[in-house]
């Protein structure tokens, strides 16, 4: 073979999924959707059909799969090729291998190291897809199938999907830019989980939690209060662990993923 | 009755779960939602395989206990309800201004924790729902029944179910393998050391298997033909509706109605896209799981208990919503015991999952 | 049926097939040979249209398979036509139990459901594996495996059949229940077959054509018993014929015993027997009772054994039969019971470092110790690992005749080079014992005569060398000493030249054909002859 795949590192990503103006705008409105999934202590009026009860997460959770469904469909329907597709399953059982890997039951900053790898190589509409199988691949194998699965899709595949377009940067600058990006993401991640499960974990009728009669800036006050004193720590070492994940290892496997992605030629 | 020989079909398990959790949901009297408890629980034991997503039934009844025991130390530490019978006072706490209203100690009441232990009681049952489901549907029969259009989803999550346990297990050979080396690798560059080997293998098979799923003829029966402009509409319409639909519901007073019908609509109109964007591939299922009469019982039984309940609801409301303040014994209606015998009535047409 | 025209396929500039034309016709069982990179696994996936369209290479001409051209088609459309299989059938499953997965195809090909059903139970019966039928594909032994990816692809019933070196990694009797299994393909179902396989001796009495890849870019198709005359990979039958200087190659042991009746060829009595174990009072390791237990299986049962310097030994045995478990414990890497000295210590109680100066040990899957991405890289970090002085593994490297580009990535390496790399980063600690599990895999023949070579030199040089192997012609030809395992046990070990030509299973061709006569090699035919 005349080419040697070992040595050139050239910087063009693969789209081993494509995104077409349709999947754009159906990913526009699902994000809508989570926006409204994952905030919606804030935004519940206090005489909305909803407000009297803490079921609001199980809506979500019957509402979302509907939508993932759609999206999803949508990305991998037409024109997926088949090798994108065996790497979305390879990838996605990689990310139920690392998932037990993860300390605790929370364990879950495991998993956003190989999306946030996967979604730079091989593009925003993978990552999006993979953050989605991945993550059911994972709660069907530990069964971890419950109201939460559809909000932690839809937020894996969003990591994924941002993960895909962020700026192209190349050797230390890329891993630190990843690094950070990987902090950012599992903060957040974690704050809005943990914002939209709020009222649910701790009840209606306690001071810590949430009063649609209060409006959005008191109870949004209350909530930072209550995740500072009970899991801000949780989410700070979850959001290092896959930092570092990213550092000691992204090299290593962006270099793998890479040729991967140039052998596959994805077409 | 005759021998029931073929399995249940997992979708069935799923749909009457997730009606018995919305039974549940509508009441707060812990009578009935330790009866539905009971119900479910007793159809996962005598219907559930030795699988091992059957066994994880223990974990959600673990994690269901938890739930109630958060709440009730919520309510006890935090606790918004102070009326009635006081059990036991904390030290309390003063909490400055930036605290939002946040009380840390004080007078514990039996009403508050009365209530904080029904409503966690309620949300432990919805997760025992959700892990009944778990134990009794085999998630690869229920991938393998999808619609069409999710069918590469489907493809992905069964080919990640068979290789995460060869990944663990490449795992452990590689790390075993180190020692050959004299292990003077140390720290993170040991990890590398195991994971470029495991990670190489992964996506080397990754390749393998795309090129025998293409001679196998994958994707070969899609229409690549135009999508049409009316399916592209009719997917992006539902997903707006049913956003619109959620916002109704959570922000906007009064909205009951239209908020329903946003969402009824809009799931209809996603089911019609994705069946007929499902209908540009027609591959074939070998011996598929039958929707038969049972499987129509299975989710009748558990359908007939929710209306059992709503009756009871538009009846007798405050019997499902019973008071803690003060705190009375929640009466037992005699419509409770058909709801739960109708949930755990699909044991009558099911046999034991293989 | 198969149709080459003009065919040129190349991966950059240097073309692996050159302007190639020939037909295989319908119901023929063509065998492909050729040294490793000549280009065979191109050919095969040409067939069905994934070489160029699945992996990029530039092709000019046209293959032809019943009429359907593999510009106009994508290798998809081959599904009902060509059924392919390759080396790791593993790799390959995309379903999880044998049913589904003889499905599965089908499933794509969108047929029926009714006659879905019909075509699993006819295939099932076809390849004789009905009771494996609700298993888990990855329980399977890697025989019963290589028998489900071939039903898998028989069930949508194609008419050609292409198999890239399907035996590879099974022993010897998988093996040729895998090759019975294709054979009767042939002749009952007269499905059209292109099978390439390193170890010719077991298929080529059923071939009725062999195209030869010279790995010159051509082809050479022709009547087996006449293209492996010229042909340089060589069976052993072959390399007999040219020693005892017959025209055509005999293509079965029978065929060749008939001739050697009909030429009066009769061997001298041997010279003496040459000694199996050098001559030393102590071996170098001594195992006693070793035993060693994976969860309820007992994987090697109280083995006793020594080893000495300066030998090769052989340790034959069925897969699964303890080998690869007794070679990690020797090496002191698998929790063993029992007593082990190697030179005075036991490696299980020494650290890793120190370990792997007494014991080297190659493991089936090699690549598993390579972790850098090039051969340069991998080197310096073995000399380090070892505190060997900066270029001792290259220079070994070089010593055992592979001449590596240093940029080379490992896994872009031949197996006989990634063997070669693994081997010299083991050579680097100088271990007194090198054991080498199942090192060929994979290596033609003239790739087995070099391994040969090295491992006569590692043994000259004072090591104690142990090869476990399931190819008989490598033992015969490569040890002095031959140990089998059958279930965790030694059931015989002794000079190779007695252990292999009492036991048929174990026996070369060369010994089949002049036995009752102990005789392992055609060199030895040679120096032996009247």
């Amino acid at each position: 073979m005349a080419d040697n795949p070992a040595l050139p590192r050239s910087g063009v990503r693969q789209d081993a999924v494509r995104l077409s103006p349709r999947s754009r705008v159906l990913l526009a409105v699902a994000a809508l959707l989570g926006a409204l999934a994952f905030t919606w202590p804030l935004l519940l009026d206090p005489g909305a059909t909803l407000a009297g009860d803490d079921l609001a997460p199980l809506l979500f959770a019957l509402v979302l799969p509907v939508v993932l469904a759609v999206v999803v469909a949508q990305l991998t329907g037409d024109d997926l090729d088949v090798k994108a597709l065996a790497m979305l399953g390879v990838m996605s059982a990689v990310v139920a291998a690392v998932r037990p890997l993860g300390a605790g039951t929370a364990g879950i900053e495991t998993v956003f190291f190989p999306i946030i790898i996967s979604a730079r190589v091989f593009g925003p509409g993978f990552g999006f897809v993979l953050g989605n199988t991945g993550l059911l691949a994972s709660a069907l194998i530990t069964a971890g199938v419950g109201p939460w699965l559809p909000h932690q899709m839809l937020a894996a595949g969003f990591v994924g999907l941002l993960t895909g377009l962020l700026p192209r940067l190349r050797g230390r600058a890329e891993i630190a830019l990843l690094a950070a990006w990987a902090i950012l993401a599992s903060v957040v991640y974690g704050w809005l989980m943990d914002l939209s499960f709020w009222p649910f974990m701790v009840g209606g009728e306690s001071t810590i939690s949430f009063d649609p009669a209060d409006g959005t800036l008191a109870n949004l006050h209350r909530f930072v209060v209550f995740n500072l004193a009970t899991s801000m720590g949780w989410n700070v070492g979850r959001a290092l662990t896959t930092a570092a994940l990213v550092i000691l290892l992204g090299p290593a496997l962006l270099r793998i993923l890479r040729r991967a992605a140039r052998r596959a030629s994805f077409g | 009755m005759a021998a029931v020989t073929a399995p249940t079909h997992p979708w069935a398990w799923w749909g009457w779960a997730l009606v018995a959790a919305a039974t549940v949901s509508l009441t707060r009297n812990p009578l009935l939602v330790v009866l539905v408890m009971a119900a479910v629980a007793f159809v996962v034991l005598a219907r559930r395989s030795d699988a091992p997503w059957a066994r994880s039934v223990g974990a959600y009844f673990v994690l269901a206990l938890v739930i109630v025991a958060i709440r009730v130390t919520m309510q006890v530490f935090f606790g918004g309800l102070r009326e009635g019978p006081v059990l036991f006072t904390l030290p309390e706490v003063r909490l400055p201004d930036w605290a939002a209203g946040i009380r840390l100690g004080g007078p514990v009441t039996l009403s508050g924790v009365l209530f904080a232990l029904y409503d966690g009681l309620r949300l432990a049952a919805i997760i025992i729902c959700v892990g009944a489901a778990n134990a009794l549907a085999n998630p690869r029969r229920a991938l393998k029944n999808v619609p069409a259009a999710l069918h590469e989803l489907s493809v992905a999550v069964v080919i990640a179910l068979s290789v995460a346990p060869q990944l663990v297990e490449s795992l452990h050979r590689v790390r075993r393998a180190r020692r050959l080396r004299g292990g003077a690798a140390k720290g993170w560059r040991a990890v590398t050391a195991v994971l470029v080997p495991v990670m190489e293998d992964a996506v080397e098979r990754s390749m393998q298997l795309a090129a025998s799923m293409e001679s196998r003829g994958f994707g070969r029966t899609r229409d690549l033909g135009r999508v049409g402009p009316g399916l592209s509409l009719l997917l992006v319409g539902s997903v707006l509706l049913v956003t619109f639909g959620s916002y109704l519901l959570l922000g906007v007073p009064d909205s009951r109605l239209a908020g329903l019908a946003c969402l009824a609509l809009g799931v209809a109109a996603a089911v019609l896209g994705l069946r007929r964007s499902g209908r540009r591939l027609s591959t074939t299922r070998y011996r598929p799981d039958r929707w038969t009469w049972r499987e129509t019982a299975v989710v009748a039984a558990a359908t007939a208990a929710l209306i059992v309940v709503l009756v009871l609801q538009g009846w007798n409301p405050a019997v499902l919503q019973p008071t803690t303040t003060p705190p009375v014994w929640p009466s037992l209606h005699p419509l409770f015991l058909p709801a739960a015998a109708l949930v755990a009535a699909p044991v009558l047409v099911t046999e034991r999952g293989r | 049926m198969i149709q080459f025209d003009d065919v040129t396929i190349g991966y950059g500039t240097e073309p692996v097939l050159d302007r190639v034309s020939f037909t295989i016709d319908d119901g023929d069982l063509c065998l492909l040979v050729g040294a490793t990179g000549s280009g065979k696994s191109t050919l095969l996936g040409a067939i069905n249209g994934l070489v160029p369209h699945f992996t990029g290479a530039s092709m000019a001409g046209d293959v032809r398979v019943d009429g359907r051209s593999t510009r106009q088609h994508p290798p998809r459309e081959f599904a009902d036509l060509v059924g392919f299989v390759g080396q790791n059938p593993l790799a390959g499953f995309v379903t999880d139990t044998v049913e589904d997965e003889i499905a599965y195809g089908m499933e794509q090909l969108g047929v029926e459901a009714t006659a879905m059903r019909k075509r699993v139970e006819e295939t099932l019966d076809l390849m004789n594996i009905a009771d494996l039928r609700r298993r888990a594909l990855v329980t399977l032994s890697g025989g019963q495996q290589q028998r489900v990816a071939i039903a898998a692809v028989l069930a949508a019933q194609p008419r050609v059949l292409v198999l890239d070196e399907p035996t590879s990694a099974l022993d010897p009797t998988a093996a040729q229940d895998v090759l019975a299994a294709i054979t009767s393909l042939v002749h009952d179902l007269g499905l059209t077959v292109v099978l390439a396989e390193h170890r010719l001796e077991r298929v080529m009495q059923a071939a009725d054509q062999v195209l030869w890849l010279p790995g010159d870019g051509s082809a050479v198709l022709g009547a087996a018993s006449e293209v492996l005359g010229r042909a340089s990979v060589v069976p052993p039958l072959a390399e007999l014929a040219a020693t005892l200087g017959w025209d055509e190659v005999p293509l079965s042991v029978r065929q060749a015993r008939r001739k050697v009746a009909a030429e009066r060829i009769v061997l001298r009595p041997a010279a003496e027997a040459v000694p199996t174990t050098p001559a030393g009072p102590t071996p170098l390791l001594r195992a006693t009772g070793l035993t060693v237990r994976h969860g309820d299986l007992t994987a090697v049962d109280g083995i006793n054994l020594d080893l000495h310097a300066g030998s090769v030994t052989t340790l034959m045995g069925r897969n699964g039969a303890g080998k690869s478990s007794l070679f990690w414990a020797l090496q002191g890497a698998q929790p063993s019971t029992g007593s082990l000295q190697v030179d005075g210590h036991d490696p299980r109680r020494l650290s890793p470092a120190r370990a792997r100066e007494l014991v080297g040990l190659v493991p089936q899957t090699a690549a598993d110790l390579l972790h850098l991405h090039t051969v340069a890289l991998e080197c310096q970090q073995s000399d380090r690992e070892s505190g060997e002085p900066v270029g001792t593994t290259e220079g070994l490297l070089r010593r055992l005749g592979a001449d590596l580009v240093p940029d080379r990535h490992p896994r872009d390496l031949s197996e006989g080079q990634r063997l070669a790399l693994v081997l010299a980063i083991q050579l680097a600690a100088s271990p007194r014992i090198v054991l080498l599990d199942e090192p060929t895999r994979g290596l033609d023949y003239p790739m087995k005569q070099q391994l040969a070579d090295i491992l006569a030199d590692l043994a000259s040089r004072g090591h104690g060398v142990v090869v476990s192997t399931h190819d008989v012609e490598f033992a015969a030809h490569a040890s002095q000493r031959t140990v089998i395992l059958a279930e965790g046990d030694v059931i015989a070990d002794g000079p190779t030249r007695e252990v292999c030509t009492a036991s048929p299973a174990f026996a070369p061709q060369v010994a089949k054909v002049f036995h009752p006569e102990q005789v392992l090699t055609t060199a030895e035919v040679a120096s032996r002859r009247g």
